[in-house]
């Protein structure tokens, strides 16, 4: 049991996925939005990922598509732009489905499968919460400037892997 | 970044961590014509002032990933090389003579040259799975001596700093001018 959370533990940090959580979390705390609504969001996305993984669904973009939302989230985090509630939670939501299906279970039973996925689950939710709540503290000008700066290294590193994997 | 550098269990195979991080991490820092430019644009961002401090270095990542779209697609971008110890010469100068122009031109010219530095990156950015750790680590890095630049930028508060860091600026440029003659 706990050998499989941990395990999905494991398998959500991996650079993709940290990237699009902690631009999606500054994107969130720095527009204030409401923090419990958002990860619903995540959750509901992570959910729907998951059941589409157990469809067999295969091959799916989830990789190019964190990125290009992670890129997105980086530049309006930059631009210090606040996107509109629904839009930050249909993002999160694709987030989230991305996310699972980028993460299918390695368990050869159903039952410890399910165990990962709820430990990626865990991990997603609980980095963005913290991510999305120092930022949402950042009120000063120079923590804002820093969390302004994060977004623009989180927008590059996304665009250039982004543009490696449509070119090759 | 302790958790991007740290190694994780890549059960399905995905892509790489620590490796691919510190790779990238360690990209610039073994350029001296990179690095000299980075801090020089972190040192003319103090010396400017607000808002350009904190505009130039964002300017820069941004503008360098887009450098690094054309290298990556393999777009020719002619004198690369030329252009990095141009980058070093012309921002080392910009410090050394104090120069204040609008913070739009500002912008404009580390954008510039901010190209030609992302391409030089995009070219050598591995086609493995290792680019999303070595990509984050090469524009952290880019951002870290950024602001080793403000730092050392922060002297110009007194006169005898202000002093320094127009004297480092010089030196940047020296550096620059022997990159571009070759003698580096």
């Amino acid at each position: 049991m706990i050998a499989g959370v941990v395990s999905g533990l494991t398998q959500f940090f991996l650079p993709t996925h940290l990237l699009a959580i902690v631009a999606l979390g500054l994107l969130i705390g720095q527009g204030a939005r409401d923090l419990p609504i958002q990860l619903a969001c995540l959750a509901l996305g992570l959910a729907i990922g998951s059941v589409m993984i157990a469809l067999a669904m295969r091959e799916t973009p989830a990789a190019i598509a964190l990125l290009g939302l992670t890129a997105a989230a980086g530049l309006a985090v930059v631009l210090a732009w606040t996107p509109p509630a629904f839009l930050v939670g249909a993002v999160l939501t694709i987030a989230g489905a991305g996310l699972a299906l980028n993460t299918p279970p390695q368990a050869l039973t159903i039952p410890v499968a399910i165990v990962e996925q709820i430990g990626t689950a865990m991990a997603a939710l609980v980095t963005l919460a913290l991510v999305a709540f120092g930022a949402a503290r950042a009120t000063r000008s120079w923590q804002r400037i820093g969390v302004r700066i994060l977004g623009s290294w989180i927008a590059a590193s996304a665009i250039l892997v982004l543009a490696l994997r449509l070119a090759r | 970044m302790l958790l991007l550098s740290a190694a994780p269990a890549l059960a399905h195979g995905g892509e790489g961590g620590a490796g691919g991080f510190v790779a990238g991490l360690m990209h610039p820092v073994f350029g001296p014509d990179h690095v000299v430019a980075m801090v020089a644009v972190g040192l003319w961002g103090a010396f400017l002032g607000a808002p350009a401090i904190w505009l130039l270095p964002i300017v820069f990542p941004l503008v360098m990933a887009l450098g690094g779209v054309l290298g990556i697609l393999g777009v020719p971008v002619p004198a690369t090389e030329t252009g990095i110890a141009a980058s070093a010469i012309v921002l080392g100068l910009m410090v050394a003579l104090a120069a204040r122009p609008p913070l739009w031109s500002a912008a404009v010219l580390v954008g510039a040259f901010a190209i030609f530095h992302g391409y030089a990156h995009g070219r050598e950015l591995p086609a493995g799975a290792n680019a999303v750790a070595f990509a984050s680590g090469f524009v952290i890095a880019t951002g870290l001596l950024h602001l080793c630049g403000i730092a050392f930028g922060l002297l110009t508060r007194w006169p005898a700093g202000r002093l320094a860091v127009r004297g480092a600026g010089g030196v940047i440029a020296l550096v620059g001018l022997a990159y571009l003659g070759g003698f580096a």
